[in-house]
Parts: C-alpha cells; sequence; structure tokens
C-alpha cells in the first residue's frame, strides 16, 4: 500500500477522472484521488509524468519570490537601459491571511474561534457552506479595496508647467536643531535637473540637483543648491539667509543692473498694482522675498542658477533712500505724478544737507537700452509686446 | 429749478393755513435761510471777506495734494539742498492756491419767460417742439439765441434748463452729463453723506451744474446741512468749498458749532476771524456793535461774541480761558 501511494506521487497515470498536473498545492490532492483510483486500475500502459509536492515557490522566501520577478538590480535596469513603461509592483500576497482560516473554513479554537465559550474549552469544528462563502467574499473584497487604493494616483501640485519642479511648493523647513520653527518660512523649488557625474566604476553616475529658495515674504530669503536631496537643500537654504530691502514693503528702491557670468538682470522700480512682469523664476523668488510690484528682464544666459545669483546680489546691494542721503549729504525728495506738485522727503541726511546743490547736466548721463527705447516708442514689432493680461 | 419753486409754493401754502401774525416773522426766516445777501453792504467777492475766507481755510498740503485716481507711474526722485526744498514747497503753495479757487456764490438766476411770437396758424403741423441753437463759435454760452417752437405755435426762449441741456449736446464740457445723474437725488445723497464723501458730491456738482441754477444751490445747501448736523467740519478744511460753507454759515447766524471745533483743534486765530466776518456781514448785530464801540481785538471779539449772540457762550468762554493760561501771553 504504501509503495502504490509513494508510486502515485510521483507518477501521474495520465486518464480521465485525473486531471492534468496543476504546480500550486495540486500534489495533496492527486495523491488523494490516486488512493481511490489506484485499487480499481492496474497500472502502467499510460504515460508517466512529473508530480511534485514542492516547488521551489515553496522553498523561497517572498522577498527572494519578489526579486526574482521585478529583476531590479538586472544588466537592464543598470545604466538606464530598462523600459520605462513596464514596472511591476511589489506586492504583499499574505496581508488579510490569518492563521487558521483556509478554503475549508475550519474553526481552530485558539487561532480562528475562542478556546473557551460558556466555561468549556471548544473542539475544532467547521464553518459552513454559505458562511465560508461569505468570509471569502469578505477578503476578497477587502483586498480589492486595497488595491484600489494602491493605484488612485496622487495629484501632484503643478508647477510652471505640468512636468516640471519648477515653483513647486515643499512647505516649510524643517525645523532646527535648537528647536526653532520656521513655520512662516515658505519654500519653492526653482530648478530639478538630473546630473551626471562620470565614475570610475560605473561610467556614469545619475544625480539630481535642486535650487532651492526659501523666503518668508518679508525680506528674508535664501537659496540652495544641493545634489543629493530636495529636502537637503531646503533645510540648507535657511542657512544661507539675505535680508532685502524694500520701499514701501512693495517694491525696490531704485532700477537696478546686475550681472553675473553671463547673465544680466534688469530690474526697474515700479507703482503699487503693477505685478510681477518678469521671467518665471524671478517672480517665484520675488514672492517669496515680498517684492509685490517690479519689471525685470533678463538679458543674455538663461541660466537659472545664474539668475538667482544676479537677483541677489543685485538686491542686497541696493542703496536705500538714506544710504543715498547720507552719501551725498543732500534731502531725498520724492515726486507723485498722481500727487501733483507736492515733494515729500524721504530721507534727510544726519549730518545735515550740504549747501551746494547737485550739478545735473541738461541731457542725463544714463545708459539707456535699444528695447527699452523701442517699447516705450511703440516700434518694439512683437505680438507679446501690448498685450494686456489680468493676472500677473 | 422746479423743484425749488414747488418747494416754496409748498411754503407759502403752508402759510396761508397757519396764522396771519406769524406768516411775516415766518417769511423773514425763510429768506435768511435760503436767499443770498445781495441787499447787505458786504459781498462774497469782497476782498476782505475772501481774505478771511482763504485764511481760515487752512492750506494742508497733504490734503490738497490728495492721491487723485488716475493710472499710477512710478515716482520720480530728486536730491535737493534745504534751499531747493523750500522752493519747492513754496511752488507746491502756489499751485495749491489755484486749486483751493472758491467757487463763486451767486444770486439765484431768474426764469426765462420771454415768448417771442405767437403764431395760431402754426398749432397742430408738428407734434414736437423744436429747439433752434445759435451754434456759433465765438459767442459766449450765456448769450447764445436758443428758442423753442411748441407744437402750438408759441415761439419762446428756452428756460434755463433747456439751455443748460443743449449747450452741453452742442459744446459738451468735460465730465458734465446731459441729465444729471441719480447722485444728485436726495435719498442718494444721504448714503453718500454716510460715506462721508461731501468733497466728492460737491465737486461733481460743481462740474454738472452751473453756480447760479437752482439745484447747484440745493446740493451745496444739503451738503451744509449735512456737514452742520453732524459737525463734520473738518471734512471740508482745505477744499475750495470751505469758504463757501463758511459764508452759508454765517449769513444764517450759525456759526456756533463752527467756532466750538475751531476751539476744539486750538486754531484760535481761525476762531476770531470767523467772528470778525460775522461782524462785518451782520454789522446791526450786537456783538458786532458791541465790538465796534469797544474796538476790540482777537480775544476780546471772542468774549464779546460768547457773551451776547452765541448759544453756547460757557464753552466758548472756558475755551478763551483755557487759551490764555495755557499760552504764553504773545501777541498774535
Amino acid at each position: 500500500m504504501a509503495a502504490v501511494t509513494r508510486l502515485c506521487c510521483v507518477l501521474r497515470l495520465s486518464f480521465e477522472g485525473v486531471g492534468t498536473l496543476r504546480a500550486l498545492g495540486g500534489a495533496a490532492h492527486f495523491s488523494h484521488l490516486a488512493r481511490h483510483s489506484a485499487p480499481q486500475y492496474a497500472p502502467v500502459t499510460a504515460a508517466l509524468q512529473q508530480n511534485r509536492h514542492s516547488s521551489f515557490f515553496n522553498k523561497l522566501t517572498a522577498d527572494e519570490l519578489w526579486r526574482g520577478v521585478l529583476a531590479e538590480s538586472g544588466a537592464g535596469a543598470r545604466k538606464g537601459r530598462g523600459k520605462r513603461t513596464k514596472r511591476k509592483v511589489k506586492k504583499d500576497l499574505n496581508r488579510g491571511q490569518n492563521l487558521g482560516e483556509g478554503r475549508a473554513g475550519y474553526l481552530w479554537p485558539g487561532l480562528n474561534s475562542p478556546v473557551y465559550r460558556d466555561g468549556s474549552i471548544q473542539k475544532p469544528s467547521q464553518r459552513g457552506e454559505a458562511e465560508q462563502k461569505e468570509v471569502t467574499a469578505a477578503l476578497e473584497r477587502q483586498r480589492d479595496e486595497w488595491d484600489k487604493r494602491r493605484k488612485t494616483k496622487i495629484k501632484r501640485e503643478r508647477g510652471w508647467t505640468g512636468f516640471s519642479w519648477g515653483g513647486i511648493s515643499l512647505g516649510p523647513p524643517d525645523p532646527g536643531p535648537n528647536g526653532e520653527t520656521y513655520e512662516d518660512f515658505d519654500s519653492r523649488v526653482i530648478e530639478v535637473k538630473s546630473v551626471f557625474n562620470v565614475t570610475a566604476k560605473e561610467s556614469r553616475k545619475r544625480s539630481i540637483s535642486a535650487l532651492v529658495a526659501v523666503g518668508n515674504g518679508n525680506g528674508a530669503a535664501g537659496k540652495f543648491r544641493c545634489i543629493y536631496a530636495i529636502n537637503d537643500a531646503k533645510n540648507r537654504a535657511m542657512h544661507y539667509l539675505y535680508y532685502i530691502e524694500r520701499y514701501n514693503n512693495h517694491t525696490i528702491y531704485h532700477d537696478i543692473e546686475s550681472k553675473f557670468k553671463r547673465t544680466t538682470l534688469r530690474m526697474k522700480k515700479q507703482n503699487k498694482g503693477y505685478g510681477l512682469r518678469c521671467h518665471r523664476a524671478v517672480i517665484t523668488l520675488c514672492k517669496l522675498i515680498g517684492i509685490e510690484d517690479m519689471y525685470a528682464k533678463v538679458d543674455g544666459s538663461v541660466n537659472l542658477l545664474n539668475i538667482t545669483r544676479a537677483l541677489f546680489h543685485g538686491l542686497a546691494n541696493q542703496e536705500t533712500h538714506q544710504n543715498l542721503a547720507d552719501k551725498k549729504q543732500l534731502n531725498v525728495v520724492e515726486f507723485r505724478a498722481e500727487q501733483g506738485a507736492l515733494p515729500i522727503v524721504v530721507a534727510q541726511p544726519q549730518l545735515g544737507a550740504r549747501k551746494e546743490p547737485e550739478v545735473e547736466d541738461d541731457v542725463p548721463n544714463t545708459r539707456l537700452h535699444w528695447a527699452d527705447v523701442k517699447a516705450s516708442q511703440g516700434v518694439k514689432r512683437s505680438v507679446w509686446a501690448g498685450v494686456k493680461r489680468t493676472i500677473w | 429749478m422746479a423743484a425749488f419753486s414747488f418747494t416754496r409754493c409748498l411754503v407759502r401754502s403752508y402759510f396761508c393755513v397757519k396764522c396771519v401774525d406769524h406768516v411775516q416773522t415766518r417769511l423773514q426766516t425763510t429768506t435768511r435761510m435760503f436767499c443770498v445777501s445781495t441787499s447787505r453792504s458786504t459781498q462774497f467777492t469782497d476782498t476782505e471777506v475772501q481774505d478771511i475766507l482763504t485764511k481760515i481755510t487752512g492750506l494742508d498740503l497733504k490734503k490738497v495734494f490728495q492721491p487723485i485716481r488716475q493710472q499710477l507711474t512710478p515716482p520720480k526722485y530728486k536730491l535737493m539742498t534745504d534751499t531747493e526744498l523750500e522752493e519747492a514747497v513754496r511752488k507746491a503753495e502756489e499751485q495749491a492756491k489755484h486749486l483751493l479757487k472758491m467757487p463763486p456764490v451767486l444770486p439765484e438766476r431768474k426764469p426765462i419767460n420771454d415768448v417771442l411770437s405767437e403764431d395760431q396758424m402754426l398749432e397742430g403741423m408738428n407734434t414736437a417742439k423744436y429747439v433752434f441753437t445759435d451754434i456759433n463759435f465765438n459767442v459766449p454760452h450765456r448769450e447764445r439765441f436758443i428758442v423753442v417752437r411748441e407744437p402750438s405755435g408759441t415761439l419762446r426762449k428756452a428756460t434755463w434748463n433747456e439751455r443748460d441741456r443743449i449747450i452741453q449736446v452742442y459744446f459738451p464740457k468735460e465730465g458734465r452729463k446731459i441729465t444729471p445723474p441719480p447722485i444728485f437725488k436726495e435719498e442718494n445723497l444721504r448714503v453718500v453723506f454716510e460715506q462721508d464723501r461731501h468733497e466728492d458730491v460737491l465737486n461733481q456738482c460743481v462740474v454738472q451744474f452751473e453756480p447760479d441754477s437752482a439745484e447747484f444751490k440745493n446740493v451745496l445747501m444739503l451738503t451744509y446741512e449735512d456737514i452742520e448736523k453732524h459737525g463734520k467740519y473738518d471734512l471740508l478744511r482745505s477744499t475750495r468749498f470751505f469758504g463757501g460753507f463758511a459764508w452759508h454759515l454765517v449769513n444764517g447766524r450759525r456759526i456756533d458749532g463752527l467756532l466750538v471745533d475751531m476751539l476744539q483743534r486750538d486754531l484760535m486765530q481761525d476762531a476770531v476771524r470767523l467772528v470778525r466776518l460775522f461782524n462785518l456781514i451782520h454789522p446791526q448785530s450786537e456783538s458786532a456793535q458791541h465790538a465796534q464801540r469797544q474796538q476790540a481785538t482777537d480775544l476780546n471779539l471772542l468774549k464779546i461774541y460768547a457773551q451776547y449772540e452765541s448759544n453756547r457762550a460757557g464753552f466758548i468762554e472756558l475755551a478763551v480761558q483755557t487759551y490764555e493760561q495755557t499760552k504764553a501771553p504773545s501777541s498774535f
């Protein structure tokens, strides 16, 4: 009898009544069936097929199996050769399983059902068919819900364009080591790009470079560029803050032209209500600083790193009205068109004004820009020249 | 104009119902309220009167040069020495004086009832009135010929209202509308006064109506009454309407509120000037006569006025006393 059973475990008799061999969990059933059918038929005219109780699926852990399926560290994945669209996601199949729950629906006291009921120790029993169906259906529904939740895409906030990281807010920086919080600071990504470094071991090593700026909207702002992590950049940017003086908290003191490497940034002071009509990176930075009305034009290279450097250098080296008054020893007087001829004294020198007035030439000694002249005279031939926007 | 005559008729009919002996005094008070002093010796345009009125209007540059609603531009900066700054302030003051020129106070214009001809033959020929206007460019508007042919055949000169409308059609003035905007209705004026926008209403009124028209005077009167009632004298200070307002109050002998307001703001000189104006305009009043007798000056004028004419004598005297005590008795 034992020999017959062993024979039937290893060999599979191919005739009706016994289905084809299926790998998962088939061995036990077939041995069961084979035991019944063995005494009826005399063996061995049918073809022999292999039948196993266990396969490599039972011998390996879930992690190892998944590593094989996902193939994350194959030769194809390295050096950027992997195909983008196909990407399998690891799923924990044991989720929702309880010890004791099975397809047959047996109730094991201590595992499925309570050990004591009404004072007496329970014996193993079986659930009814309908109940078992309910239980399995409930488990299925739960697993489906988990799957659905995993598949829902979280909408990422849109930056300057749909895919770009520029202009996306990363929230306030993390609190410092001594417990100081930076809740009033907001951080924004200016630029994220993947940067390749050639190493000896692997030919090109990909890293991500992030330029992040932080600011509190009240004149304190800073930026930092980091190669490893965006969060790191955000926190390190707090170490490099500038304080920028603003005139009436809404604009700069005077027109600034600042140059850094091959990027020139021309900034013009504007009245309240003008808005920020600048390059989108300059708009983001000005919002963090707290400047509300300004016109800026980027000439030359439009490298974002250089633009931010030029902006911060230019704004930090502004001359406030008080500085100007002290430097020239004269009163700084403001004339506004909407207030007629009223002179408003904005700054007075600390040591008193000098007696000799400022010498002014008939023709002011300022350098004009051809683009500005064309725009002011209406000669500029561009479809975007006189366009009226409502949002700036 | 029609409204004014209507109210006058109402008032008159009201008088007819009441006792006869009250009518005379009532008429006197109404004339004092409504009409401007044409029969008195001092006029609005007298140099002394104008001098006093300009001085009490004040010259607060910040209020005169308030930012107006227009397209904003970035401000311009100049580096100036102290002398240059003073020069600039002086120029600003000159421009401010030009802006503070008072709108004229004229007697109300008499209605035009001139009929040029009556043609019975033309009766029924037209269904509408025809207006004939002389649109020569070099004719002053007041002397223009504007005549109306009625459907009944009469040819008459146009009324003042019609004249204003027609002249606005052919020679439009900036800011003036052909039909007066609804802000000048009473209920809308009440809303505007609650928002303290008396100056805006008066500016619009000056643009819209002629200075001797009934609507102009009506709106002015309503504004002045509202300011007087609520004591919002400071709204018109340093504007060009303060002179007309003070003139209206002095003519109505109701300068107490304004005096008290000036004293509260420590404007002693203005208060004295106001009393002097009162004495100029009402030389028969008791305070004027006493002042003339005693040749009183400065604070004594105030004291005399407080004694004889004022309803708030206590407050005025107290204020004068405190002024004398706190400030050094230096000459004005």
